[in-house]
């Protein structure tokens, strides 16, 4: 019976551990993803709301506390303008790219296609 | 607490809560009126959605969702450290190096026999107390360390350390010549402590040495003069144990160091067959005199006398056995000095045997 007990108690503890390094590396990949989306979407000028909305009909859910900081974060880099407006009686704060920012987006998109063509290529000859 | 009659009350309570874990700054009012809107957006998609006004319940299943205010305001809020990555190697290091190579050794080695020393028979309290000033005392250490280096954090220092390095100076290659055995080192460490101990309780229980002797026998004054020093000696032959461990790579230390406590020993032993040698006339008792309540006995005057006279005789042996050791270690060292001339200008090598 201890056997049984240590030998589940073993792949639980493994399992979780390989469970909490996959979420780790998925992070990872999603990171430089995201960053890439959220620039694009904001090639047109929209508040918070309506662009974790747009970002999640495409398939990339991303909460409050993820998306918040990384627009500070890129409008700090001068890749975001932002202003505050009201809009149907509230006031919202809408971002869009900066001139700098479409300047790198575009960088990032030849990249981003440049590591998707090997990556193909990676994956074809696996 | 209450449920508020307005859901959307819930949505205020929510953002104070955030706001409570935020840093005060002009941001923190600026994420938490972005967070604000998002929620009343959401709320206003879920109306819609539904067609009717959200109640107490709807309302906070969206912020369940969007999760807890100390969680949230850690995401929103900006990522801090008390010490950052650059700083912290070197905080560690110092932080051992403060607890377990100095204040462990000093209580272990100095505090601690000495409280037990002077507590006599009560020394079960003298070790708990000993214990509790060690527990503050490591406590306080590392609560200065770590402020110490968050005051560096804070002031830039990092960057200052950071930059300040030159490929150059960098020390070469470590040869793995470490020929002292580990077995040995720490041998040599807990009988070293042990010694320490013994010597330190010499003062306050006199039978550790004279044995039921001590009752009509006592230390003479040549002891009184050597103590301090024979201590002395003890204790850097434990800190020479100590550094040969905690630095096996320097392959030179244990061989001068015990060469130069030898040769400290050597001296010492020699002042003290000086202090002790028989006057012209008269009583010779250099090493142990008999107590006052003794010294009408014939029979303990004898077992002095022999006693003093094998004292003696084993520090002239000592003495002898440490000339063939200064002999011996001196060729060793030389020999080591030899090798090292000789192998240098040769490239050091990058694999570890």
């Amino acid at each position: 019976m201890y056997h049984t007990v240590y030998v589940t108690s073993y792949m639980t503890t493994s399992m979780t551990a390989r469970a909490e390094v996959f979420e780790n590396l998925k992070l990872e990949l999603r990171r430089g993803c995201l960053t890439l989306a959220v620039l694009t979407q904001l090639r047109t000028e929209q508040y918070g709301y309506t662009l974790r909305k747009a970002l999640a009909e495409d398939g990339l859910e991303i909460d409050e506390g993820t998306l918040y900081p990384l627009l500070r974060r890129l409008e700090t880099q001068g890749l975001l303008v932002s202003q505050w407006r009201e809009e149907d009686k509230r006031n919202k704060r809408f971002y869009r790219l900066s001139p700098q920012g479409e300047l790198t987006l575009n960088q990032l998109l030849s990249e981003w296609q440049r590591i998707n063509t090997s990556l193909g290529k990676i994956l074809q000859e696996a | 607490m209450s449920t508020p009659k307005n859901p959307m009350e819930l949505i205020d309570r929510y953002l104070q809560a955030v706001r409570f874990w935020l840093p005060k700054s002009q941001r923190q009012e600026d994420l938490i009126a972005e967070l604000g809107e998002d929620l009343r957006s959401q709320i206003d998609a879920k109306e819609t959605e539904l067609g009717h006004p959200l109640d107490a319940t709807e309302v906070s299943a969206i912020l369940k969702h969007c999760g807890s205010p100390m969680i949230v305001a850690a995401r929103l809020g900006p990522k801090q450290h008390l010490i950052g990555p650059t700083l912290f190697p070197i905080y560690l290091f110092v932080l051992k190096m403060v607890l377990l190579w100095i204040l462990v050794p000093v209580f272990i080695f100095i505090i601690g026999p000495v409280n037990v020393a002077k507590a006599g028979s009560d020394w079960g309290t003298a070790v708990v107390n000993t214990l509790g000033d060690l527990w503050f005392g490591l406590f306080v250490a590392a609560g200065t360390i770590t402020l110490i280096f968050a005051v560096l954090e804070r002031t830039h220092a990092q960057v200052a350390i950071a930059d300040k390095w030159d490929p150059l100076k960098l020390p070469p290659v470590r040869k793995q010549e470490r020929k002292t055995s580990l077995a040995q080192t720490v041998c040599e460490i807990f009988f070293g402590m042990i010694g320490v101990m013994w010597l330190l309780l010499l003062p306050y229980h006199p039978g550790l040495i004279l044995g039921p002797a001590h009752t009509f026998l006592k230390a003479a004054p040549v002891w009184h003069m050597f103590y301090v020093p024979i201590l002395l000696l003890g204790i850097v032959g434990l800190l020479r144990s100590g550094i040969t461990l905690a630095r096996p790579q320097w392959a030179w230390f244990p061989r001068v160091a015990q060469l130069l406590q030898t040769v400290l020993s050597l001296i010492m032993l020699n002042l003290m067959i000086r202090t002790a040698a028989p006057p012209t006339g008269g009583d010779w008792h250099p090493f142990v005199v008999l107590a006052d309540a003794a010294k009408n006995s014939a029979e303990y005057v004898r077992v002095a006398a022999v006693l003093n006279s094998s004292i003696l005789l084993s520090l002239a042996a000592a003495w002898l056995g440490l000339c063939i050791a200064v002999a011996i270690q001196s060729w060793q060292f030389l020999g080591f000095i030899r090798n090292r001339v000789s192998s240098t200008g040769q490239p050091a090598s990058l694999h570890v045997q």
